[in-house]
């Protein structure tokens, strides 16, 4: 077969990668380190300092929170899907995850608001203070509502991997069910768990709609928000270049966190063969 | 991959439609009215050839784009509507909600646009900035030297076209006594029920909000810091609602109170009335701010004439007491009073205001927010 | 935002498992269902209950009638409709001549459709209004200058489509990497080719077919995030549906959550049609 065919087929994507990704990427990093027209660091410094840098702390913390109940969460949600006799329940359940992982942003925070906001339907039956919602853990709570589907679809086929036989074998060897988990299950879940761990962690931490649709950037500091205000507010002038720093640092963040991630996608997949 | 027919009529394709959307920036080329005036460089009615003139070539020109004026906004809606039916000139009115950064935004972006805008409405510092970075045409309307010093920029860059007290707007029908001072918001009453018109970092008014609290609070233009304690202060009581007030918000029942421009406020009250709501308007006595927004032309507008005719009838007395029956108060609110040619009923329709408003200066409203940015995350989050 | 549908690998119920006791799932189950559910149900009666006129339906009724709400929503089909086409015509190709021609280039493939993720949108939304900016500046004495404005005119905003592209390259490159693996590519291909079959034909007539699932997969996708995607598009400054969502509850406050309740169940629908269609298929 010939071999420039591959270059070409691939040319067009390629294109345009470099055009609509690369120029935007290149405008950031240009951006991020000019000030009036010269380079600069004083951007990339006042993007780590006072309020952006709570701002960044603040977003980190939500998204590990959210990153760590919600894995816990999904993956009991997960086992409890697999391990049911009912077909219906797990279709139901897997359908209805894959609607949820994706279904976030603006209407999910509106939900939020119509069941546990000020005025919500529910928070007058719970007797909730009011504000609850607008605060780190009402966050968080919301933000679960994408993140425990998403690992539901992450651990589901993880947990259909752990083959019967094993726990079988277990048993027969006289392990108990905390032994088998300990030595043999757990083990074997690690990469999917932590995978879906950092999966979770990078949704929460780039999602800027839902935060902004429910108005809680006031007293929940977040990155993103203070991204977009750097580019639209009506107070600070001139901001823009402050804001591509901030985004530089969320890249850098979020590269990290996907550099754990894809060797460890790679290894559950593998195991799963 | 491709057979070579196919090669050639998707190459052709491609480049039709290429080319179709090619072309450089076209050249300025002013618009020509009676007698060819370059109706781009014109700085004054007469330099049109007079006022009639002036309203000849925007008729000829025949369409205006203006940006972020909400209709509720300083009775925006009827002004763009006189406006339309005096001139018979279509107003294209875009991104009601956009802010003065997204203002300049477009009108960098769309620089030699068809739908870059003509005029701007924005806060005093984007006026500055703006000006500062060429944005803008010099323009003197013809009541210009009845504007006062400090109103205005000399040439006529950016002139303030209206402007507004701080004001606390209370649903009386849930909330009594209805707070009439920034202290009177500490109260053990008002638990969860005090909202701003958005974030202080991001939005005007609320950060307008914070200055204003800053000054009840004992601080002064220098010092805004006693206005981020004011609000610590009142999410530690309870009081804070960070939910953003909108129409929706205070019909819900979620903001009974709320702190914004007082136009805002007042034009809540005959919006809500029929919902059964009884929405009333305080400026806080221990905490008043004013400030005022500022008109600009952009220099590359699409349709200039029209631009200047807009400023034109937004400086005669009707355009400034439509703004006054948007219970803003217009730029020559004083001198209007004195000549009598204020609308009288509106005047006594605004919120009651007792002495005369200070003003900060540019240097101090920079830093007080640069203070507010860095600070108010902390204070409120923590 | 998410990574899969749970299309990828259809699941059959596994053989029996040993008995776990049912009340701890009947536990799990329930607390899930009332943290999913009842959020759905108290907006369902927030938009049809008001304080003062009692229940009614009327913000389903105005909903046709909305001011924005055809015109953001005809936007937003068609734009994803643009989107799913040009990030299938892109990929497709590119992931087939790689895999049968270029098995060198895999890994360049793999990290340059991965890259987006590590740019949340809001990052790349800063990057690109910055490039819009300077591009209106730079661009001005070049012919350029016309295509660049013409990509964001408002009627159809080809800009919009472009980085929706690279938002779903991801999620896109990721389903069809699943499904090729699944289907023995090089074997097929060749079998055609030497049947006398033209590359064209190939492509639609033996490639595209197995690979339903893979396709539906990834277009459900892309329609699901072009239809929830606010954050490019509203500081972009346009209009499509999530941001018409936004913009109407200031004033609207039970017409946009009925819309959001609407848009939810357009979305299972949609998963559920593509899921029965070609879920049936066997890997």
């Amino acid at each position: 077969m010939r071999r420039p065919a591959g270059w070409l087929g691939a040319l067009p994507l390629l294109v345009f990668y470099a055009f609509v990704f690369g120029i935007p990427l290149a405008a950031l990093l240009a951006g991020a380190f000019t000030s009036r027209g010269e380079p600069t660091l004083a951007n990339l410094r006042q993007s780590l300092e006072g309020g952006n840098l709570t701002a960044m702390i603040g977003s980190v913390q939500v998204s590990a929170v959210v990153a760590l109940s919600g894995a816990v969460l999904g993956t009991f949600l997960a086992y409890a899907v697999v391990t049911s006799r009912s077909a219906a329940l797990r279709g139901a359940v897997l359908t209805a995850s894959g609607v949820l992982a994706n279904f976030g942003g603006v209407p999910l925070a509106f939900f939020w608001v119509a069941t546990l906001g000020n005025s919500g339907v529910v928070s007058g039956l719970l007797g909730l203070p009011s504000g609850s919602l607008y605060s780190f853990w009402g966050l968080v709570f919301v933000y679960l509502y994408f993140s425990v589907p998403l690992m539901v679809l992450v651990m589901a086929p993880a947990l259909d991997g752990l083959r019967p036989q094993w726990r079988e074998a277990a048993a027969n060897s006289g392990a108990t069910a905390w032994h088998y988990w300990r030595h043999v299950g757990l083990p074997v879940l690690t990469p999917a768990l932590l995978g879906g761990v950092v999966l979770l962690f990078g949704a929460a931490f780039a999602a800027y709609a839902t935060a902004a649709a429910m108005g809680a950037g006031t007293v929940v500091p977040l990155v993103t928000l203070k991204i977009a205000n750097a580019l639209t507010s009506d107070v600070l002038v001139g901001q823009e270049n402050v804001a591509l720093a901030l985004s530089l640092d969320m890249i850098v963040i979020a590269g990290l966190v996907m550099a754990v991630y894809l060797p460890l996608q790679r290894r559950s997949t593998r195991w799963l063969r | 991959m491709f057979t070579p027919r196919a090669r050639t009529a998707g190459a052709i394709a491609a480049l039709t439609v290429i080319t179709a959307a090619c072309g450089a920036a076209p050249g300025t080329q002013g618009t020509t009215a009676e007698g060819g005036v370059d109706a781009r460089t014109a700085t004054s009615a007469a330099d049109f050839g007079g006022f009639d003139a002036l309203v000849e070539a925007a008729k000829k020109e025949g369409r205006l784009h203006v940006i972020a004026l909400p209709p509720d906004w300083a009775n925006y809606g009827e002004i763009i509507k006189t406006f339309e039916s005096t001139y018979g000139i279509t107003i294209e009115s875009e991104d009601p909600d956009a802010s003065s950064a997204d203002e300049i935004n477009a009108v960098k972006t769309r620089k030699g646009q068809d739908r870059a805008p003509d005029v701007l409405d924005l806060g005093q510092s984007f006026a500055l900035s703006g000006a500062a970075e060429g944005l803008f045409a010099p323009y003197k309307v013809q009541a210009f030297d009845k504007i006062p010093e400090g109103q205005k920029e000399p040439t006529g860059l950016w002139v303030n076209d209206y402007g507004g007290y701080i004001s606390i707007g209370c649903d009386a029908n849930k909330i009594n006594p209805c707070p009439t001072s920034f202290a009177d918001l500490l109260r053990p009453g008002y638990k969860g029920k005090v909202a701003l018109n958005g974030n202080p970092t991001k939005a005007g008014a609320a950060f307008a909000g914070v200055y204003a609290a800053a000054i009840a609070e004992g601080g002064s233009f220098d010092d805004i810091q006693p206005g981020i304690d004011f609000f610590k202060k009142l999410k530690d009581v309870g009081n804070f609602n960070p939910v953003e007030t909108t129409p929706a918000t205070i019909e819900k029942g979620e903001t009974p109170i709320s702190i914004d421009w007082d136009y805002i406020n007042a034009a809540y009250a005959p919006q809500l009335a029929p919902k059964g709501l009884d929405w009333q308007v305080n400026v806080p006595t221990d905490g008043k701010y004013f400030q005022m927004y500022a008109q600009a032309i952009n220099k590359d507008a699409p349709h200039p004439a029209a631009a200047r005719l807009w400023m034109e009838f937004l400086y005669s007395p009707e355009g400034q007491n439509l703004y006054l029956k948007g219970f803003a108060r217009p730029v020559l609110m004083p001198v209007m009073q004195e000549d009598g040619t204020i609308d009288e009923t509106a005047a006594a329709a605004l919120p009651e205001v007792e002495g005369e408003p200070a003003f900060p200066t540019t240097e101090q409203v920079d830093a007080a927010k640069e203070k507010l940015v860095s600070g108010w995350d902390a204070a409120i989050s923590g | 935002m998410a990574a899969v549908t749970g299309l990828e690998r259809p699941l059959s119920p596994g053989p029996a498992r040993p008995g776990r006791s049912r009340a701890w799932r009947a536990v799990v189950f329930a607390l899930a269902g009332l943290y999913f559910l009842v959020p759905l149900g108290a907006s369902l009666w927030y938009t049809i209950h008001t304080p003062t006129t009692g229940v009614s339906f009327a913000p389903y009724a105005e909903l046709l009638t909305a001011e924005g709400f055809i015109s953001s929503l005809a936007l937003s089909l068609a734009l994803a409709l643009a989107t799913i086409a040009l990030v299938l015509l892109l990929t497709l190709p590119a992931m087939l001549a790689v895999r049968l021609f270029a098995p060198g280039l895999r890994p360049l493939m793999e990290v340059l459709c991965t890259l987006p993720l590590v740019v949340p949108p809001i990052t790349f939304v800063a990057g690109l209004s910055t490039s819009l900016r300077v591009g209106a500046d730079v661009l001005a004495p070049t012919p350029f200058w016309a295509t660049l404005i013409a990509i964001q005119d408002p009627g159809f905003p080809v800009v919009l489509v472009l980085a929706y592209v690279v938002l779903v390259l991801p999620f896109v490159y990721r389903s069809l990497d699943a499904g090729l693996r699944t289907m023995d590519v090089r074997t097929l291909v060749e079998a055609g080719r030497n049947l006398g079959a033209s590359w064209p034909q190939v492509l639609l007539r033996v490639v595209v077919p197995n690979l339903r699932s893979a396709l539906a997969s990834a277009s459900f996708l892309t329609l699901a995030l072009v239809f929830g995607e606010y954050t490019v598009s509203r500081l972009l400054g346009y209009q499509p549906f999530a941001v018409w969502i936004v913009t109407v509850s200031g004033s609207r406050g039970q017409l946009s959550v009925a819309v959001s309740i609407l848009s939810l169940l357009l979305v299972w629908l949609l998963l559920l049609a593509v899921s029965t269609a070609f879920g049936r298929e066997k890997k």
